[in-house]
């Protein structure tokens, strides 16, 4: 009788999971939310979602480096940086990078949620946890209202705080440490700015989001990626670094600029 | 706002691209995408770590002399998706590698792929599921 009953339960969350998708809604996840959770695969055959790239404000350049693609040495895909930030890119050497201090050292999500590497998400109410792969980076988002205070130092990760509009999680990161933002030599200060907004697919297979930028040191425009994920049956795996490997790098001569 | 891939040809043609470059250290200002290399030799060293992978070679030149490749990898954790292991390559095997070279002509390159001396393709190409 119990597995009678089990499999009608089965049947109807099915049927009503089924109804939502022919419906264009994706899956319920805690409070009644789009499920985000899982583990999601980072793809550049994720075609850019034009509810969420409408949704980016004007003055903003869409960098064309998600995922795999990487600018070369003096491209800033369209940003503007300020006279000092441009003076260190272009005085940037890549082995400065690749050494035994710095080779382990992560970036900040800035640059880390557009890498090509997968994150898992787990969603509750009141917190909402990402993991990425990339360096072991953990970040949590705050549902619950709170707000960083004077004490809350700096990291790679940022102080997180979201809610949600409607069918999409909008996340604004502050207390940034500096880090890269095209991995070419151009970094954002820890006067940076993240918003990132959040949805899924009406299937609940890709997992959609813009991140929106802005850093009054350095950038006289607000940058913006379009970064796409699919959803596979995985685990994110430990990132253990060894810092030898930069002796690669301080072999080599430096490449031509 | 502008948007560099606005329209659904642009996204298309990127979407397109192989799969050359990864995090951490840019791909594209130390690897030369438009140029290709491939090496067969004698695996001396191979280490699975990150931030990369490397794979160490004995090649023998034009002229018969070995020479030292090393050959750098994917992270690791992207290297067991493709169906690679710590295990994958053992010193003494003599194995063909595909790749980019280095854009300074050190003997350093970028896997793309790799098979054993009887063919047999090591795990997937990269790009072939990314």
């Amino acid at each position: 009788m119990n597995g009678f009953r089990v499999l009608c339960a089965t049947v109807v969350v099915s049927l009503i999971a089924g109804l939502a998708v022919a419906a264009g809604k994706p899956a319920k996840g805690p409070g009644g939310h789009p499920d985000l959770s899982g583990f999601w695969m980072q793809s550049n055959k994720v075609a850019p979602d034009k509810t969420l790239m409408d949704r980016l404000p004007a003055n903003t350049v869409v960098v064309p480096d998600a995922g795999a693609i990487e600018l070369p040495r003096g491209d800033w895909g369209g940003l503007k940086p300020k006279p000092k930030a441009l003076a260190d890119a272009q005085k940037w050497e890549p082995k400065d990078d690749m050494s035994l201090t710095n080779a382990c050292k992560p970036p900040s999500i800035i640059y880390a949620m557009q890498g090509p590497f997968p994150l898992e998400i787990y969603q509750g109410t009141e917190l909402i946890v990402i993991k990425l792969e990339y360096f072991d980076m953990m970040r949590v988002v705050f549902m619950d209202g709170r707000k960083p205070d004077a004490t809350t130092p700096d990291s790679k990760v940022g102080y997180s705080v979201g809610h949600w509009e409607g069918d999409t999680l909008v996340v604004e990161t502050t207390h940034l440490e500096a880090g890269t933002i095209l991995n070419n030599g151009l970094s954002h200060s820890n006067k940076a700015r993240l918003i990132e907004r959040f949805r899924v697919n009406a299937e609940g297979t890709e997992l959609l989001s813009t991140q929106e930028f802005e850093d009054p040191e350095t950038l006289d425009n607000r940058g913006a990626r379009f970064i796409g994920w699919k959803k596979k049956t995985d685990h994110v795996y430990p990132y253990e670094c060894d810092p030898t490997f930069a002796l690669e790098y301080q072999k080599q001569q430096q490449p031509p600029k | 706002m502008r948007f560099n891939l606005g329209s659904k040809l642009a996204w298309a043609v990127l979407a397109s691209v192989p799969a050359v470059a990864l995090a951490h250290h840019s791909f594209a200002v130390f690897f030369d995408g438009q140029k290709s290399v491939t090496l067969t030799g004698v695996v001396t060293e191979f280490k699975f770590v990150n931030p990369h992978g490397l794979i160490v070679l004995q090649v023998k030149n034009k002229d018969g002399v070995a020479e030292e490749w090393k050959v750098e990898t994917n992270s690791p954790s992207i290297l067991r998706r493709r169906g690679w292991a710590p295990d994958s390559l053992a010193a003494g095997e003599t194995v063909t590698i595909e790749g980019w070279p280095g854009r300074n002509d050190a003997h350093y390159a970028r896997l793309r792929s790799a098979k054993r001396a009887n063919g047999e393709p090591i795990g997937k190409p990269m790009g072939s599921d990314d």
